[in-house]
């Protein structure tokens, strides 16, 4: 099973002006990382994630491996539409 | 407290929305500002989502977040990938909208602005995101399988078989259509012309790159490849400046369709990583960036609307394509309300990365709505142009003569007052030797669009620098359209042929590559080909068969949508899906019936086809033409039988469809539901997908194991 992380109010208790600045830095972040998500910048770093087993854990693919059998994947059922 | 304040303020939003709709709808005279129409989307958008989606989510779908996911159930970290729900809407988003929402607006503002975007909000808000949010369903709860396979299992083996054949020949008529509308607005246009060729070096590059110096970094690829797009986009001014140059990159639209036909060969045949990824990845950016600016650009300029809400074409003597109201307005805006291939990514990439069953509410619901607004904001770019210069560039030689003068004389005799001059002038501005006779609806709405673009930034100094970049940004996702759908109607053909003789099937070898690629691309290429010698301008004939097979898809994705329901009992509020799938099959065989049979030349194959062989039979074609009308002949007739063809498929899956519904009325034992069984999920309730997001952001961040 995946390990799940939960977020945490970090800017509870602070001065409003610090609360504010804590809450845009979030913001840009997780603006950031979702633009990543989105175009599949972070894929590989999603496939390190995911659950394997022991065997599946010795032969996993190298970022190249991983970026060439993903588009091959990604491209050989429809994904772009009219 | 609460729900009092929130019941004011929806019955607010609800009556601004009607408000809003009805002003559009009794407004007469004066122009009417753009601004009502996004009103009135955004209300009765809102007021959708809020209320009907909820009601379809709860009643009809009874959703189920405790249930687990194929994403939880089988997260590999590559198809079945745990996402966040902002996320996926992003990329269910980008995958559903293409060309089709820009193009069939556009096409349909020819009967007035009203028509048009009544269906663009009703149709979506009642068909098309119905549609897509119903089949995601379905998809989840069989672990991701495609809509071929749901048919197959849930309907019946002949059923599945013919949604798969109506996927094949959808792909290869919506090809060959959107090559056809990237030949119009490239045909005699250096600057457009170089501005496109030039994003194929650049993809190369950008392939070489993710393939060899960075791989898998496509943030930073794409930001490269974004800039050059932009660098080419104005250079091709000076291309275009130069006499030399300009030379080389003026083609005639029969050089175009084989240079796309060449072109969609390679994309198939070539590794996908080196055109084909890069390619889509440089489009999705460009496509997002254009659509909010688009939105944006409305939002400030406001401008006004011209084209009346009905025009004198709702009798079906118009000039960009023949046919009435009903059924052609449907056809035409096809996706803007609702599309068959939806149900393609719907039961494809998108149930296999969702989170939760709730959130294919948001997402299927959602983004269709999103894709219905993309289809209004078309419709006001082409419907705040003058009247005259809408039907100037959208309407075939043969109908209102190839020069400004004959051109303006025709059509002001419309009624729709028109200078000559104001064509020689604007095609000036955009930097184009002439923007009469361009059918196709992607330079009337890069016309709109340099216009509302160029109101916000640059003034009429730049637009023609919005002009082009507004033909980049159509031609570069209409060519990932063209190559993606390529590179996947050649797996098609593979697993066809692998039926036949089994080495064929095998991706990799590469006789079987290059046989499959060339009949793919010899299928499209001959629609494409077909169009660009028409004299009637190809899209009168090509994008009503496109709407028809989006539209039968649409049919088979409600047929099978329907028949689940039934099995979960849910009689009661079958009419959600039945309503919308017997609205579909009236006008696609009403439409299917006027395309073959029609007695006008201009609407029915063939009566065009009859009326040319009389005329080569009266001797009224010269002897050098003789052979090309033949051969349009041919055409017109090849269009009615894959019309007949695609109305024949429907009917025998709607005979299967309603075998079926008899059995599960009848309580057959053997008519029972297949969905996979129930997994509890293990994630906790505000786990949002985001694992290892949430350890770069906040790595103080406490971790559960789930």
């Amino acid at each position: 099973m995946r390990s799940v992380h939960v977020e945490t109010p970090g800017h509870v208790g602070k001065p409003p002006a610090l609360a504010f600045a804590i809450w845009i830095k979030r913001l840009a972040a997780k603006l950031w990382l979702g633009i990543r998500e989105w175009c599949g910048d972070s894929a590989y770093e999603r496939y390190l994630q995911a659950p394997r087993t022991n065997s599946e854990r010795s032969r996993l693919l190298t970022p190249a491996e991983f970026y060439v059998e993903r588009v091959n994947r990604r491209y050989s059922r429809p994904n772009r539409c009219c | 407290m609460k729900r009092p304040i929130s019941i004011v303020i929806w019955i607010v939003v609800a009556l601004v929305g009607a408000g809003a709709l009805g002003g559009i709808a009794v407004h007469r005279g004066e122009p009417l500002n753009a601004t009502w129409f996004v009103v009135a989307a955004a209300c009765c958008y809102l007021v959708a989502y809020r209320f009907y989606s909820a009601f379809i989510a709860a009643r009809l779908l009874t959703l189920d977040d405790t249930r687990a996911t194929p994403s939880e159930r089988h997260d590999d970290g590559r198809d079945f990938v745990p996402t966040n729900k902002w996320i996926l809407f992003g990329h269910h988003f980008a995958a559903i909208a293409g060309p089709g929402p820009l193009v069939g607006p556009t096409l349909a503002a020819q009967f007035g602005y009203l028509p048009g975007t009544l269906w663009l909000i009703a149709g979506a808000v009642f068909a098309g995101c119905v549609q897509d949010f119903i089949i995601l369903f379905c998809s989840v709860r069989r672990d991701g399988k495609t809509l071929g396979e749901i048919a197959r299992e849930e309907v019946s083996q002949r059923g599945g078989f013919i949604a798969q054949l109506a996927v094949l020949a959808i792909m290869v008529i919506l090809l060959g259509v959107v090559a056809l509308v990237i030949v119009n607005a490239l045909k005699s246009s250096p600057w457009a012309t170089f501005t496109l060729a030039a994003t194929i070096p650049i993809a190369l590059l950008l392939g070489l790159y993710l393939r060899f110096l960075r791989p898998g970094r496509v943030l930073e690829a794409s930001f490269i490849g974004v800039a050059l797009v932009l660098f080419v986009v104005v250079a091709g001014q000076w291309v275009a400046d130069s006499p030399s140059w300009a030379h080389v990159f003026t083609l005639s639209g029969v050089t175009l369709a084989f240079a796309l036909i060449a072109y969609g060969f390679a994309a198939s045949a070539l590794p996908v990583w080196l055109l084909l990824a890069p390619r889509d990845y440089l489009s999705a950016f460009i496509k997002a960036g254009a659509i909010f600016s688009l939105a944006a650009g409305i939002l400030l300029v406001r401008p006004q609307v011209l084209m009346p809400p009905l025009t004198r074409f709702i009798d079906g003597s118009g000039p960009v394509f023949a046919g009435k109201i009903f059924p052609f307005c449907f056809i035409t805006i096809a996706c803007g309300a609702i599309s068959g291939f939806h149900s393609l990514i719907s039961s494809g990439t998108t149930p296999k990365m969702i989170l939760r069953e709730s959130h294919a509410r948001f997402i299927g619901y959602g983004a269709m709505l999103m894709e219905s607004f993309v289809g209004v904001m078309a419709m006001i770019a082409a419907c705040a142009m003058t009247p005259g210069v809408y039907f100037a560039i959208n309407s075939p030689a043969s109908i209102v003569g190839a020069t400004s003068d004959a051109a303006a004389a025709t059509i002001s005799s419309w009624g729709y007052p028109l200078q000559a001059q104001t064509m020689t002038d604007l095609a000036r501005a955009v930097g184009e030797q002439t923007l009469l006779n361009r059918a196709g609806g992607a330079p009337s709405l890069a016309v709109g669009m340099a216009q509302i673009f160029s109101s916000t930034i640059g003034g009429p100094r730049l637009l023609s620098i919005w002009y082009h970049f507004a033909i980049m940004f159509e031609a570069l996702f209409i060519l990932t359209v063209l190559d993606a759908g390529t590179r996947v109607g050649r797996f098609m053909v593979q697993e066809l042929g692998g039926r036949v003789w089994k080495p064929f099937a095998r991706t990799g070898w590469w006789p079987g590559i290059l046989i499959s690629s060339a009949l793919i691309v010899g299928a499209w290429g001959y629609f494409l080909y077909q169009g660009v010698v028409d004299p009637l301008g190809g899209i009168n004939s090509l994008w009503p068969l496109f709407g028809i097979s989006n539209q039968l898809l649409a049919a088979v994705a409600l047929v099978v949508a329907t028949t689940i329901l039934l099995k979960m009992k849910r009689i009661r509020w079958i009419w959600l899906t039945l309503i919308p799938m017997a609205w579909l099959v009236i006008i696609t065989m009403t439409a299917s019936y006027q395309k073959i049979f029609d007695p006008n030349p201009r609407l029915g194959f063939l009566s065009y086809a009859n009326a040319l062989g009389a005329q080569i039979a009266g001797g009224k074609i010269p002897a050098a033409k003789i052979a090309d009308t033949q051969r349009v002949i041919f055409n017109q007739r090849l269009d009615a039988a894959v019309t007949a063809l695609l109305a024949a498929m429907i009917i025998v899956l709607i005979i299967e469809a309603l075998m079926q519904w008899y059995r599960i009325l009848s309580e057959d034992p053997q008519s029972v539901l297949q969905e996979t069984a129930y997994v509890a999920s293990g994630w906790p309730e505000n786990f949002s997908g985001a694992s290892y997001t949430a350890t770069a952001a906040e790595p103080d961040a406490p971790a559960m194991e789930g």
